[in-house]
C-alpha cells in the first residue's frame, strides 16, 4: 500500500501541476508536499521492505510487481530525498525562464515517478516502461527550461541529443528484454534472477548481454557513447543537471546489474573484459578532458564519465565486492555530483556563465559557504579518503585486482593501474577548479561585474548544500550504513539464489 | 586503554570540525585548538607509558563486505604507536601555541588552526591504524590538509602554485600507494595489518605491493624524483612548514614502512630500491642545502636529507634489528626540526625576511632564540649529547650491521651526509650569528661598527656547532643593521624567498614582540632536543651507538665544521659564495626539477587537448553524421513527394481500395 502510494503520489502531483496553469502558491505546496510525503514513504518502504504484486496486463502476463531489496534500497532513498532537495532548491529561487513554474515542478515530479518505478520494478516490461517515463519530462526540462544565455538551436541540439541517444539505448534494451523474456518465458525479474541464465545457451546469453549492455551503456554513459552527456548537463537547469547526474545515470548502472548481471551471467562474464576496458578508457578520457575543459558544468559532466567508469570497472570484476563497490559508487557519485551541480548552478546563475577563463573574484573569503561546499565537493570528486567517493573507488580497484574466476586477470590488473592514474587526474582537475574558483587564480585581472564577489548561499539553498556536505562526510566516515544495505543482496544476486525482497 | 587510542584519533578531528565552525571567533578557535592538542598529548603519554599491546581495537566496526575481503578497520596500539603519537601530539601542541602568536593578525587564523587539528588527526590515525585502509585514509587526509595549509595565503600566486604542486606530486606518487595497498590486501584477503604481515605466497602481488607502497612513500617523503615539492611548500606559513616537516606528513612514510618492516626485510629487491633512492636523496639534498639562500628552503632541503636517513635505516638494517633505528631518527628529528622551524619563524619576524643574506648577524642579540637555534642546528649536525647525534649514529650503526649491496650504498651515503650536514649547519650558524663587517655609508658611523665587527666572530665562532652557548659579550648598541651587499642579493630573487606573507606582514604591522607562551614553546622544544634521547631508549633498538661509528661521525662533523669555518673566514663571508655563480643559481633552483615537472604537466595537458579534439571530431562525429544523414534522407523524401498528389497516384490509390474491398468480400 505504502509502495503504491509512494509511486502514485508524485505522479498525481505531476498531473495536478501540469494541469494547473500559471503560478500560484498552491503549486508550490503541491510540489513540496508531494515530494516530502514521497520521501517519508520511501523511508517506510525501504525500512519495511514492502512489495506489491498484482496482475496488470493479463494477456501478456505482465504484473504490477514492485518491490525493494538491497540492490535498490539505497537508490530509492537517494532519489526520493534528492528530489526534495531539488524542489526546495527550485522553490527558493527564480524558476528558470521558458515556461510556467508548475510545468517545471511537474516535470521534476514526473522524473521522480519514473526513476522510483524503475528502481522498484520487479518485472522486465514494467522496468522498461518506467525507464521511458523519465525521458519526456527530462527533455522538457532541458529544452524549455535550459540555459537561456545560449541560442535556441544549442538548447534544441542538447535536448535532441539527449532524447535520441537515450531512445536508441532504450530501444536496444527493449530488444534485449524481449529476447530474454521470449526465451525464458517470463518477465518476472525475480524468477529470471533465480534461473540465473539457466536454459540459455552461451551464445544466446552473449547476444542478450551485448544488446543490454549496449543499450544501458548509453545511459550510464560508457565511453564512447557519452557525447550526449556534456551538452545536456551544460544546458540543463540546475534541477535538471542534478536529476540527470544523480538519478538518470544510475538507472543505467542499476539496469546493468538488475537486468544483465543477474539474468545472463555467462554473457556478462564473456563481455566483462570489454566493459572493464571501456570503463577505464572512460576514467582516463573524462579525467583528461576535465584538465582543459573551460565550462565548469561541462567539466563536471566529464568527471561523471570518469566516475561512472569506476562503476563499470567494478561491475566488470564480477565479484561480490565489485558489485557492492558499484552500488556504493553509484550513490557516492549521485551525492557528490548533486552537490557540485547545486553549487555550480547557483554560481552560474549569478555569473551568467560558467566559463573558467573569465577572471572572477575568489570564493574563499567573499562567499565562504559556497567555498566550503565547492571544496568538499571537489575533494570528494578526487576520491579523498574520509569522504564518500573513496570507498566506491578503492573497493572497485580491489575488486578489479582480484576479479571473479573466468575474467582475464592480467588485463584487469592493467585496468587497476590505469584506474589509479585516473585518481591522480581527478586530483589534477579538481584542484585546478579549486585554484581558479576558490583560491582565485587570475582574480587580480577580474574587472567590472566579474570582479564583484557573488552573493553567498543562504536560506533553503544553503540548507540543501549543507545537508549534502554532511551526507558526503557522514557516509565517508561510516560507509557501513550503505554497504550494510547491499551486503546480502549482492551475494544472492551473484549466486543466482535470488534476492529476498 | 582502547578508549584512549580511539580518543587520540577522534579528538583532533572533532577539534578540527569545531574550529571550522567557530573559526570567526579567534579566542574560541585558539582555545579549542590548544586545549585539545594538550589533552591529546597527555593521552599519548599515557598510551606510551602504559602500553597494552592490542591489535584489534575496533574503530568503526568492520565493513560489511560480502566477498572474500575482510576490512576490520582495527586500530593497533603498542609501544611504538604510543611513543610516536605522543611525540606527534607534542609537536602539534607546540605548533598550535606558537601559531596563536605567529598568525596574530591573520583573519584566517581560525581556519588555519582547525586545519592543523585535522592534519594531526590524519597523522594520528596513520600512527594508530592497524589496517591498510585506515593508513591510506590518514595518509591522504594529510595530503589534503597540506594543500590547505601551504595555500593558506591564497592571494599570492606562489602559494597557490606551491599548494597545487605539493598535492599533485604526492598524489601522482600515490598511484603507486593505492595499487600497492590493493595488491597487499588482495594477497592477504584482508586489509588488517596483522593478516597482511603474516600472509604468505603470491610473490608477484608482494613485489607489486611493496614497490607500490615505496613509490607512494617516495612521493610524500620527498625522495628523488618526487622531492621538489617540499622546498616550494615553504610558501605556507612557518608553523605549517614545521608541522609538515617535523613529525607528520613527510615522516609518515617512514612510519608506514616501519609498520611493514617484516615484509620489506624479506624482500631484497624492494629494499635495494629504497636504499638507492634514500642514498641519492640524502646526499643530493644535503648538497643543495649547503648553497641555499633562504633559511626556510635550507631547512626544507635538510628535511629531505634527514627523512632519507630515516628511510635508509629501514632499507639497510638487518631483519632481526627491526625498524627501531629509523623510528628513532624520526622522533629525534621531530624535536629538532620543529625547534628549528619555529625558531626560523621567530627570526623571520624579527628580521622581516627569510633570506639568509638579510638575516646575517640577526641571531646575535636575541638570547633564548640564539640558544634555541644553536641547539637545533647542533642537533641537526649531530653533536653529542643532543638527540640528533644518538639517533643518527644509531642509523649508521644499523646500516653497518646490514648485509648486501643496499647497506653498502647506504653507509657510504650516510657518512657523506654527516659531513655535509655539519657543513651546512655550520654555515647557517656562522651566517646568522656573525655580525656583518660593514663599510658604513657615512664616516660618522664608522667607529662603532668597525669596532663591533671585530671581536664578535672571535668568541662566537670558536666552536660554533659544538657550543653555541658561548656568551655573547657584545652590547646591543654595537649591533649594526644588516646591510646586504648587492652582490649577495643578486642570487636571491623574489621567487626564492619563501614565506613572503610573513615578510609582508612585518612590513605592514612592524615587529610584534613574541609572547611568553610562544617563546616558552621554543625553549621547551630546545630542552627536549637535549633530553629526548631518554625517550628513544624505550624503543627496541632505538639507541644503539657503537664507539667506532661515534668516533668516525664526530671526526666528520668536526672536520666539516672546521673546514666551513676556515673557508668562510670565521663567518665573515658566505662559504656558498665560493660556488660559481651560475652553478649556484641553478642549485638554488633545484637543478630544474621544477621545469621537468612542468614539462610533464605540459605533456599531459597536450594529451588532454588531443582527447578533447578527438572527443569532438571523432567520437562525436558518428552521432552527428547520423543526424546529418537522417536529415538528408528526410529532405530527399520530402522532395520526392510533391505537395499536390498527382492524378495517377490518386488513381492508383483508388484502385488499391477497390481491390481491397473486392478481396475482402470475395474472401467471405
Amino acid at each position: 500500500m505504502a509502495l503504491t502510494l509512494m509511486l502514485l503520489l508524485p505522479l498525481l502531483g505531476a498531473i495536478a501541476l501540469i494541469a494547473i496553469p500559471g503560478e500560484t502558491r498552491v503549486e508550490r505546496a503541491i510540489a513540496l508536499g508531494a515530494t516530502v510525503v514521497t520521501a517519508v514513504l520511501a523511508v517506510v518502504v525501504v525500512w519495511g521492505r514492502h512489495e506489491v504484486d498484482v496482475p496488470w496486463i493479463r494477456a501478456l502476463g505482465v504484473r504490477w510487481h514492485f518491490g525493494v531489496d538491497g540492490i535498490s534500497a539505497a537508490l530509492v532513498l537517494m532519489t526520493a530525498l534528492l528530489t526534495v532537495a531539488v524542489v526546495a532548491h527550485a522553490l527558493s529561487g527564480p524558476i528558470p525562464k521558458g515556461g510556467t513554474g508548475s510545468t517545471f515542478l511537474g516535470c521534476i515530479l514526473l522524473v521522480e515517478t519514473g526513476a522510483l518505478a524503475t528502481f522498484l520494478a520487479r518485472d522486465a516490461i514494467l522496468f522498461f516502461v518506467a525507464f521511458e517515463v523519465v525521458l519526456v519530462p527530462m527533455w522538457v526540462l532541458v529544452r524549455r527550461f535550459g540555459d537561456d544565455h545560449v541560442r535556441d538551436e544549442t538548447r534544441a541540439d542538447a535536448a535532441g541529443r539527449f532524447v535520441l541517444f537515450t531512445v536508441l539505448g532504450s530501444t536496444l534494451m527493449l530488444v534485449g528484454i524481449l529476447l530474454l523474456v521470449h526465451h525464458q518465458g517470463t518477465s518476472d525479474l525475480t524468477v529470471l534472477a533465480d534461473r540465473h541464465g539457466a536454459g540459455l545457451s552461451r551464445s544466446l546469453q552473449v547476444a542478450i548481454a551485448s544488446v543490454l549492455l549496449l543499450g544501458l551503456g548509453i545511459k550510464v554513459p560508457l565511453w564512447p557513447l557519452h557525447t550526449w552527456l556534456p551538452s545536456a548537463h551544460t544546458i540543463a537547469p540546475t534541477a535538471g543537471s542534478v536529476l540527470l547526474a544523480a538519478v538518470l545515470l544510475k538507472m543505467g548502472t542499476y539496469g546493468i546489474v538488475r537486468l544483465a548481471v543477474a539474468t545472463v551471467p555467462v554473457g556478462v562474464a564473456e563481455l566483462s573484459p570489454l566493459l572493464a576496458l571501456l570503463g577505464v578508457v572512460g576514467i582516463l578520457w573524462g579525467g583528461l578532458a576535465c584538465l582543459v575543459e573551460r565550462d565548469l558544468k561541462r567539466l563536471i559532466a566529464y568527471s561523471s564519465v570518469a566516475h561512472m567508469g569506476f562503476v563499470a570497472l567494478a561491475i566488470a570484476s564480477g565479484s561480490e565486492t565489485g558489485l557492492q563497490a558499484a552500488l556504493f559508487g553509484n550513490i557516492a557519485h549521485g551525492v557528490v555530483a548533486a552537490l557540485l551541480f547545486f553549487v555550480v548552478g547557483d554560481l552560474k546563475e549569478q555569473w551568467g556563465s560558467a566559463d573558467l577563463r573569465v577572471a572572477r573574484a575568489a570564493l574563499r573569503d567573499k562567499a565562504p559557504r559556497f567555498g566550503l561546499a565547492l571544496v568538499v565537493g571537489l575533494a570528494a570528486a578526487l576520491g579523498l579518503p574520509g569522504l564518500v567517493s573513496f570507498w566506491g573507488e578503492f573497493l572497485a580497484l580491489y575488486a578489479a585486482w582480484s576479479p571473479a574466476p573466468g575474467r582475464p586477470v592480467a588485463l584487469m590488473r592493467v585496468c587497476v593501474v590505469l584506474g589509479a592514474v585516473g585518481l591522480a587526474l581527478a586530483a589534477a582537475y579538481s584542484l585546478r577548479v579549486a585554484r581558479i574558483v576558490w583560491a582565485g587564480e587570475g582574480s587580480d585581472r577580474a574587472d567590472g561585474a566579474a570582479g564583484e564577489p557573488v552573493g553567498d548561499a543562504h536560506g533553503a539553498r544553503w540548507a540543501v548544500v549543507l545537508t549534502l556536505v554532511v551526507v558526503i562526510v557522514g557516509l565517508g566516515v561510516l560507509p557501513h550504513l550503505l554497504l550494510g544495505l547491499s551486503d546480502s543482496a549482492t551475494s544472492g544476486l551473484l549466486a543466482g539464489v535470488g534476492v529476498a525482497p | 586503554m582502547s578508549w584512549i587510542v580511539r580518543m587520540i584519533v577522534v579528538l583532533p578531528a572533532l577539534a578540527g570540525l569545531l574550529g571550522l565552525v567557530m573559526h570567526r571567533r579567534r579566542l574560541v578557535a585558539a582555545a579549542v585548538a590548544v586545549s585539545v592538542s594538550a589533552y591529546v598529548m597527555v593521552l599519548g603519554l599515557i598510551q606510551w607509558v602504559a602500553p597494552a599491546r592490542a591489535a584489534d581495537i575496533d574503530s568503526l566496526g568492520s565493513l560489511p563486505l560480502g566477498g572474500g575481503l575482510a576490512v576490520p578497520l582495527h586500530l593497533l596500539s603498542d609501544r611504538v604507536s604510543g611513543l610516536v603519537s605522543f611525540v606527534v601530539a607534542l609537536v602539534v601542541l607546540a605548533i598550535q601555541v606558537f601559531t596563536v602568536w605567529y598568525l596574530r593578525d591573520d583573519p584566517r587564523y581560525g581556519r588555519f588552526a582547525a586545519t592543523v587539528s585535522l592534519f594531526a588527526a590524519g597523522m594520528l590515525l596513520l600512527v594508530q591504524a592497524g589496517d591498510l585502509v585506515l593508513m591510506l585514509v590518514g595518509w591522504e587526509i594529510m595530503g589534503w590538509c597540506s594543500w590547505l595549509l601551504i595555500g593558506h595565503d591564497s592571494e599570492r600566486p606562489a602559494a597557490r602554485r606551491a599548494a597545487y604542486k605539493a598535492f599533485l606530486v604526492t598524489r601522482v606518487a600515490d598511484i603507486g600507494m593505492v595499487v600497492g595497498l590493493v595488491a597487499l590486501a588482495v594477497r592477504a584477503g584482508s586489509t588488517d595489518l596483522m593478516a597482511v604481515l603474516t600472509a604468505s605466497g603470491h610473490d608477484t602481488a608482494l613485489t607489486v605491493g611493496l614497490v607500490g607502497v615505496l613509490v607512494g612513500v617516495a612521493g610524500k617523503s620527498g625522495l628523488v624524483p618526487f622531492h621538489d615539492w617540499l622546498p616550494d611548500a615553504m610558501e605556507g606559513p612557518t608553523p605549517a612548514s614545521a608541522l609538515i616537516h617535523a613529525a607528520t606528513m613527510v615522516a609518515a612514510g617512514t612510519y608506514l614502512v616501519a609498520r611493514l618492516f617484516t615484509l620489506y626485510a624479506e624482500h631484497d629487491g624492494a629494499r635495494l630500491l629504497l636504499a638507492v633512492l634514500a642514498a641519492l636523496t640524502m646526499v643530493y639534498a644535503a648538497v643543495l642545502a649547503l648553497v641555499q639562500t633562504d633559511i626556510k628552503r635550507m631547512l626544507a632541503y635538510s628535511t629531505l636529507s634527514q627523512i632519507a636517513i630515516m628511510l635508509s635505516a629501514l632499507a639497510a638494517a638487518p631483519a632481526e634489528l627491526g625498524p627501531g633505528a629509523g623510528l628513532s631518527h624520526l622522533l629525534g628529528h621531530a624535536f629538532f626540526k620543529a625547534l628549528l622551524f619555529l625558531a626560523a619563524g621567530w627570526l623571520s619576524v624579527l628580521g622581516g625576511a627569510t633570506a639568509l643574506a638579510a638575516l646575517r648577524g640577526r641571531l646575535r642579540p636575541t638570547g633564548a632564540l640564539r640558544w634555541a637555534t644553536g641547539i637545533g642546528l647542533a642537533s641537526l649536525a649531530g653533536v653529542p649529547p643532543l638527540v640528533g647525534f644518538f639517533s643518527k649514529d644509531t642509523v649508521i650503526d644499523a646500516a653497518l650491521e646490514g648485509t648486501g649491496a643496499g647497506s653498502v650504498v647506504v653507509t657510504i651515503a650516510l657518512l657523506l651526509t654527516v659531513a655535509l650536514t655539519a657543513a651546512y649547519c655550520t654555515r647557517a650558524w656562522l651566517l646568522l650569528d656573525t655580525p656583518l663587517a660593514v663599510v658604513p655609508p657615512t664616516g660618522t658611523a664608522a667607529g662603532p661598527a668597525a669596532g663591533a665587527a671585530d671581536p664578535a666572530p672571535g668568541s662566537a665562532a670558536a666552536s660554533p656547532a659544538v657550543s653555541p652557548a658561548a656568551s655573547p659579550a657584545v652590547s646591543p648598541v654595537a649591533q649594526p643593521d644588516p646591510v646586504v651587499p648587492a652582490e649577495q642579493v643578486a642570487v636571491v630573487t623574489v621567487a626564492d624567498s619563501a614565506d613572503d606573507a610573513e615578510v609582508e606582514r612585518v612590513h605592514a604591522h612592524g615587529h610584534a614582540p613574541i609572547t611568553l607562551s610562544a617563546a616558552l614553546v621554543v625553549s621547551v622544544l630546545a630542552v627536549l632536543t637535549v633530553v629526548a634521547t631518554l625517550f628513544l631508549a624505550s624503543l627496541r633498538g632505538g639507541v644503539h651507538v657503537g664507539v667506532l661509528t661515534a668516533l668516525v661521525s664526530l671526526l666528520l662533523v668536526a672536520g666539516a665544521a672546521a673546514a666551513v669555518w676556515v673557508a668562510g673566514d670565521r663567518g665573515r663571508s658566505d662559504v656558498a659564495d665560493r660556488v660559481p655563480g651560475p652553478l649556484r643559481d641553478r642549485a638554488v633552483r633545484g637543478f630544474g626539477a621544477d621545469t621537468a615537472y612542468v614539462g610533464i604537466g605540459r605533456a599531459v595537458t597536450a594529451l588532454a587537448r588531443l582527447v578533447v579534439t578527438l572527443d569532438r571530431d571523432v567520437v562525436d562525429a558518428y552521432p552527428r553524421a547520423t543526424a546529418v544523414v537522417a536529415r538528408a534522407a528526410g529532405r530527399v523524401g520530402e522532395r520526392s513527394h510533391r505537395a499536390v498528389p498527382s492524378l495517377s497516384l490518386l488513381g492508383l490509390l483508388g484502385g488499391v481500395v477497390v481491390i481491397a474491398i473486392l478481396g475482402v468480400t470475395a474472401w467471405r
